[in-house]
C-alpha cells in the first residue's frame, strides 16, 4: 500500500487549528460579547399558547424575526396547534419597546416582563385570554453550575486519560491524545460561539458525544502507532506515524462515515429542534477525525523530537 | 472458542432481555378509577362528565391508538367503579393526560396499570417498561411554595429554653454587667435568626431542594428537574411521565421531622393530671368524652395536621400546662397484629428540642427477631454524639421521647449515658413505617413546609414533531449503517449487524432493569454506543483483512485478527468508560443521563464485539465451513481467495 505523508503538513495544520480557535473565540467575545443566551442556561420567558388553526410555525418564526426577538418556537401538540415559545432574556428590551406601541385600549398596565409579552402576543394574534395556556418567567435549568461541573469534569477526565494511556503505552501518546481532545472541544466551542448557536441540553449531549467519539478515535490510531513503534526506537517516529495512519485510514473513514450517516439522517430528516444537536455532532466527528491525524500524531512526533534533542 | 455449545450463552442472554423488554410491547390493562363523589351527582352532571371523557377519547385515542375502553359511553357500575382500557404502548404520560383532562370524573391517584405476568414474577408487580424523560414525553410540573411562618415558629421552639433563660438573666438585678452584655448579644443573635432575609430564604430553599432531590431519587425517578424560583420563594419540580401525582406530592411535601425531647421530670405532674381526668371520665362511663377518644376520632376522620395541633393546644390550656412544656400524643398499635397506629395516651414533653434530626444520619431499618418488630438504627454526627452523651449522662432516670412528625413513638427511660454515636429507635413499626422513618432520618426533613402553588401536566420540551422525526431519522440512520456494513464487509458486515442488534437489545434490557429514564442525552449516549460498536467490528475486520492479505489461512487470520484488535478495543472502551464513570459521579441531569447509557453501552459493546462477533465469525469459518471470506466492498473490492 502506498504510504501517505501525513506529518509533512504538521506545522500548517497546527497553526491552522490554533488560528481557527483564536478567531472563533475572538469573534464570540469581541463581536457578540460571549456565547448566545438561551433559556436552558440563562432563563427567560416561557409561554404556551394555542394558536388559531390558520397560523403555523412559519408565521411565528417570521413575526419574531421581523421584530428582532430571540425566540425558540416548539410545536407541542399538532392537532390543537399548541406552541411553546421560549424568549431569551436578551430580548426583554425589545419587548418593552413593542409593548409601548400597543394601543392604550388593548393593554392592561403591568410591569412584569412576562405579562407584557403575553399582552403583546395576544394583541398580535388576537388571542382570547384562555388561549394563553401558561406563561412563566423561568430560571435556568442548567447554567453556572453546569459550566463549573463541566470544567472540573473535563480536567479530571483528561488527567485520568493521561494516566491510563501513560501506563498502557507511552507518555507522549497520552499527552498528544489529551491535547487533541482539548483541541476538539475548543474548536467546537469556537464554532458554537462563532455561529451563536444557543447552548442547550441537546448541545451538551452533542459535546459529550463528540468527546467520547474523539477519545475512541485517538486511541485506535495511537494503538497502531504504538504497535508499529514497538522495538523500533531508532526509526524516525514520523515514518511510523505515517505508516500507521495509512494502515488505519480505511477504518477511520469507515467509522467516521457510519457515524455521520446517523447524524446526517437527523439533519436531513428535519427535526427542527434537533438540528443544532446534529450539526454540532457532525462538526465534532469531522474535527475529531481530523485532529487524530493532523493534531495528535504530529504533537507526539514533535514531543519525541524535542526529547531526543535533549538527550542527544 | 469454536463450539456450538457456546451459543447457549448469547441465546440465554437474549431470551432474558426479550423477557424484560416484553412489557413494553405487551397488551396491557389500565384501570381508570372513577371518583366516588361522581355517583352522588345529579344524572345530568354525570352524563356531562362522561360525554366529555368520551368525546376526547374518540378524538385522541379512538381511531389511531387501537385502544379499547369499557364500558363504552357510560358510567361504570358503582360496585366496580372503573373503566378498563386495553391496548399496547399505554404510557404513563397518556394516563396522566386522560386523568388531568377529566379531573372531576377520574380519581387519578388510584389509576392502575395492571402489571404483566412478567413484572409480577420478576419484580413483584413493579413496572418494567422503559421510562421516557420530560423532554421526550412530558410529565408533571409542580410548583411548591415555602411557608416561612411555620419555619420561624419551629425555630422559636428550638431556642425556647435559651430565650427564657436569657430573659431571666437580663431581668435579674443581681446579674453582673458583663454577663448582661453577653446575654444581650446572644439574644440579639438568636432574634436575628428569626428574621428571614431573602438570602436566608434562598439558603433554606436550597436545603429543601437537596432533600427533594434525594427523595425523588429513592422513588426511582432518575431525571427529575428541581429548581428554585427565587421570585416567588418557590421550588419547581418537573417529573417526567409521572402518573401517580398524589402519591408523589405527598412525598415531596412531607415535612416530618425526627427529634428527641425530654419528658417532664418525675413524678409526671402534668401527665398524671390528664390521666386522672381521663380515668374519671371512664369511671363515669363516658368513654366517648375522654380526650384520647376525641383525638382518635380526629385522626380517624383525617382532620389534618392543623386540627390535631389545635386540639393539643386546647389541652395545654385546659390543664394549665406551663409554656416550657408541650402536650403530645403517644402513638402505638393495639394488641392485634394488624391494628392501626393510633394515639393511645398523652405525654408532656419539654418544648425545647433536645436533639434534632440534623444530628442523626445513616439510618437503617432492621428486623428485631427478639421482639418480632421493626426498628431503626442510626449514626449520630460527631456533634450529635457529643450532645447525646451529655444529654443521657445529665438526665439519668428521666424519659427521653422520640417524636416523629407529631407523634411520640417511644419514650424509653435513660438508664446509662450513651456514648459511641450509634443508637436505635424501637416502636411498634410496620416494615413500611420503619423504612419511612429511616428515610426521614437519612435524608433529613424539609426545613420549611411546602404548599402546592401550581400543579399541571406539561408537554414534552422537545416538540412532538421533532421527536417523531428524530426517532425516524435515528432508525433510518441505523438501517443505513447496517446496509453499509453489509455492502462493505459482506458476510462480515452481516455478522457485525447481528451483534449490533444484540448489543442494543441487551442494552435496552439493562437500562429497563435499572429503572433508567430515557432522555435526549440518553439517546445520544446510545448513538455513541452504536458508533463505537460498529467501530470495534471495523477494527477487527481491517485486522483480519490484513492477515488475509499477508497470505494466512482463513481460520488463523480470523483468530489473529481478533487477537490484534483486542487491546485496541479494550483501550478505547476502557478510557471512555473511565470518562463515563466520572461523568456519572460528577455530573448531574443531562450529563448523568448520557453517561449512564454510555457506560452500560460500553459493557454490552465489549461483550458483543469481543465475544459474540468472534463466536459467530469462528463458527462461520470453522464449523459451517465458509472457505472464502471477502472483506472488500461489493463492486470495488478486488477478489481475494484464501485457503482454509
Amino acid at each position: 500500500m502506498r504510504n501517505i505523508n501525513f506529518t509533512k503538513y504538521k506545522y500548517f495544520t497546527l497553526s491552522f487549528s490554533f488560528l481557527a480557535i483564536v478567531f472563533g473565540f475572538a469573534v464570540t467575545f469581541g463581536k457578540y460579547g460571549g456565547f448566545a443566551h438561551s433559556l436552558d442556561f440563562n432563563g427567560g420567558l416561557r409561554t404556551v399558547v394555542e394558536l388559531p388553526a390558520d397560523k403555523s410555525r412559519s408565521d411565528l418564526d417570521g413575526y419574531f424575526q421581523s421584530k428582532n426577538i430571540e425566540a425558540v418556537v416548539i410545536l407541542l401538540e399538532k392537532e390543537k396547534n399548541i406552541y411553546q415559545l421560549d424568549i431569551g432574556l436578551g430580548s426583554l428590551d425589545t419587548i418593552e419597546t413593542l409593548y409601548k406601541e400597543i394601543p392604550e385600549a388593548n393593554r392592561e398596565s403591568s410591569t412584569s416582563a412576562i405579562d407584557r409579552f403575553v399582552q403583546l402576543l395576544r394583541y398580535e394574534y388576537k388571542l382570547p385570554k384562555e388561549k394563553v395556556l401558561s406563561a412563566d418567567q423561568v430560571g435556568a435549568v442548567v447554567g453556572g453550575e453546569l459550566t463549573e461541573v463541566g470544567i472540573t469534569l473535563l480536567l479530571t477526565t483528561l488527567a485520568i486519560i493521561l494516566l491510563y494511556l501513560s501506563i498502557r503505552s507511552q507518555f507522549k501518546f497520552a499527552l498528544a491524545s489529551s491535547i487533541a481532545l482539548v483541541h476538539d472541544i475548543l474548536m467546537t466551542l469556537a464554532l458554537i460561539g462563532f455561529l451563536q448557536i444557543k447552548p442547550s441540553v441537546p448541545i451538551i449531549a452533542a459535546l459529550l458525544t463528540l468527546l467520547g467519539y474523539s477519545i475512541n478515535d485517538k486511541i485506535v490510531v495511537f494503538d497502531r502507532i504504538r504497535e508499529n513503534a514497538h522495538g523500533k526506537d531508532n526509526l524516525a517516529l514520523s515514518n511510523i506515524i505515517n505508516v500507521s495512519i495509512t494502515q488505519t485510514l480505511g477504518r477511520t473513514i469507515n467509522t467516521s462515515f457510519t457515524t455521520m450517516i446517523s447524524v446526517v439522517a437527523i439533519i436531513v430528516g428535519g427535526a427542527v429542534e434537533l438540528y443544532d444537536f446534529a450539526f454540532v455532532l457532525l462538526f465534532g466527528v469531522i474535527v475529531g477525525t481530523y485532529s487524530s491525524i493532523y493534531i495528535a500524531a504530529p504533537i507526539s512526533e514533535i514531543y519525541d523530537q524535542l526529547r531526543k534533542k535533549r538527550f542527544a | 472458542m469454536q463450539s456450538y455449545r457456546l451459543l447457549i450463552l448469547p441465546f440465554l442472554i437474549l431470551a432474558v432481555s426479550f423477557t424484560i423488554l416484553y412489557p413494553n410491547f405487551a397488551d396491557r390493562t389500565l384501570k381508570i378509577v372513577v371518583r366516588e363523589d361522581v355517583y352522588s351527582l345529579p344524572e345530568a352532571n354525570q352524563k356531562e362528565l362522561v360525554n366529555a371523557l368520551f368525546d376526547r377519547w374518540a378524538k385522541d385515542y379512538g381511531k389511531t391508538s387501537g385502544w379499547t375502553i369499557e364500558p363504552q359511553g357510560a358510567l361504570p357500575p358503582k360496585e366496580n367503579p372503573f373503566y378498563t382500557v386495553k391496548g399496547r404502548f399505554i404510557t404513563s404520560a397518556k394516563i396522566n393526560q386522560i386523568s388531568q383532562e377529566n379531573q372531576s370524573l377520574v380519581s387519578e391517584s388510584k389509576n392502575k396499570l395492571e402489571p404483566t405476568w412478567i413484572e409480577e414474577t420478576i419484580r413483584g408487580g413493579k413496572s418494567l417498561s422503559i421510562k421516557l424523560g420530560l423532554d421526550l414525553q412530558g410529565g408533571m410540573r409542580v410548583v411548591l411554595k415555602g411557608d416561612f411562618d411555620d419555619y420561624t415558629s419551629k425555630l422559636k421552639d428550638l431556642y425556647a429554653k435559651e430565650l427564657t433563660e436569657l430573659n431571666l438573666t437580663l431581668s435579674n438585678p443581681a446579674t453582673k454587667p458583663e454577663d448582661k452584655e453577653k446575654a444581650k448579644s446572644r439574644l440579639a443573635e438568636i432574634e436575628s435568626s428569626f428574621d428571614l432575609s431573602p438570602m436566608r430564604k434562598i439558603v433554606e430553599l436550597e436545603k429543601a431542594k437537596m432533600i427533594i432531590d434525594n427523595r425523588l431519587t429513592t422513588q426511582n425517578l432518575t431525571e427529575p428537574q428541581v429548581r428554585i424560583q427565587k421570585e416567588q420563594d418557590a421550588i419547581e419540580v418537573s417529573l417526567p411521565g409521572v402518573s401517580n401525582s398524589a402519591a408523589i406530592l405527598e412525598i415531596l411535601q412531607n415535612t416530618e421531622t425526627v427529634e428527641y425531647r425530654l419528658e417532664e421530670p418525675t413524678p409526671f405532674l402534668y401527665k398524671s393530671q390528664i390521666a386522672d381526668n381521663e380515668r374519671r371520665m371512664m369511671d363515669l362511663g363516658k368513654r366517648e368524652n375522654t380526650d384520647i377518644f376525641l383525638f382518635q376520632e380526629l385522626v380517624k376522620n383525617k382532620a389534618g395536621k392543623k386540627a390535631q395541633d389545635e386540639f393539643l393546644e386546647g389541652l395545654e390550656k385546659k390543664y394549665n400546662i406551663p409554656k416550657d412544656f408541650k402536650v403530645y400524643a403517644m402513638w402505638a398499635r393495639g394488641n392485634a397484629a394488624k391494628s392501626a397506629l393510633l394515639p393511645r395516651s398523652f405525654v408532656v414533653l419539654e418544648r425545647k428540642i433536645a436533639l434534632s434530626g440534623n444530628d442523626m444520619t445513616n439510618a437503617q431499618p432492621s428486623y428485631n427477631s427478639n421482639s418480632y418488630g421493626w426498628m431503626v438504627s442510626f449514626t449520630l454526627t460527631p456533634n450529635g454524639a457529643e450532645k447525646f452523651f451529655d444529654l443521657t449522662s445529665q438526665n439519668r432516670g428521666r424519659n427521653l421521647a422520640i417524636v416523629w412528625g407529631d407523634k411520640v413513638i417511644s419514650n424509653p427511660v435513660i438508664n446509662d449515658p450513651i456514648a459511641g454515636g450509634r443508637a436505635e429507635i424501637s416502636g411498634s413499626f410496620s416494615e413500611q413505617e420503619a423504612i419511612r422513618l429511616a428515610n426521614v432520618i437519612s435524608e433529613g426533613a424539609l426545613p420549611i413546609p411546602l404548599s402546592v402553588l401550581e400543579m399541571r401536566f406539561i408537554g414534552p420540551t422537545l416538540g412532538i414533531e421533532s421527536i417523531e422525526v428524530g426517532v425516524k431519522a435515528v432508525a433510518i440512520g441505523f438501517f443505513l449503517v447496517m446496509v453499509y456494513m453489509i455492502f462493505y464487509y459482506r458476510l462480515g458486515g452481516f455478522i457485525a449487524d447481528l451483534s449490533l442488534l444484540v448489543n442494543l437489545i441487551i442494552l435496552a434490557a439493562l437500562l429497563t432493569l435499572m429503572d433508567f429514564t430515557l432522555t435526549l442525552p440518553g439517546i445520544a449516549g446510545i448513538i455513541l454506543t452504536a458508533g463505537m460498536a460498529v467501530d470495534a467490528n471495523v477494527i477487527i475486520y481491517e485486522r483480519i483483512r490484513e492477515e488475509i492479505e499477508e497470505g494466512r489461512a482463513l481460520s488463523i487470520a480470523v483468530t489473529r485478527g481478533f487477537e490484534n484488535a483486542f487491546w485496541t478495543i479494550m483501550d478505547a472502551n476502557v478510557t471512555t468508560l473511565i470518562a463515563g464513570i466520572l461523568m456519572i459521579r460528577l455530573g448531574n441531569g443531562p450529563i448523568k443521563g448520557f453517561a449512564i447509557t454510555l457506560c452500560w453501552g460500553i459493557v454490552t459493546t465489549l461483550f458483543t464485539s469481543l465475544f459474540l462477533s468472534r463466536l459467530f465469525m469462528e463458527l462461520t469459518v470453522n464449523r459451517i465451513g465458509v472457505h472464502h471470506l471477502n472483506l472488500r466492498p461489493f463492486f470495488f473490492g478486488k477478489k481475494e481467495t484464501t485457503n482454509a
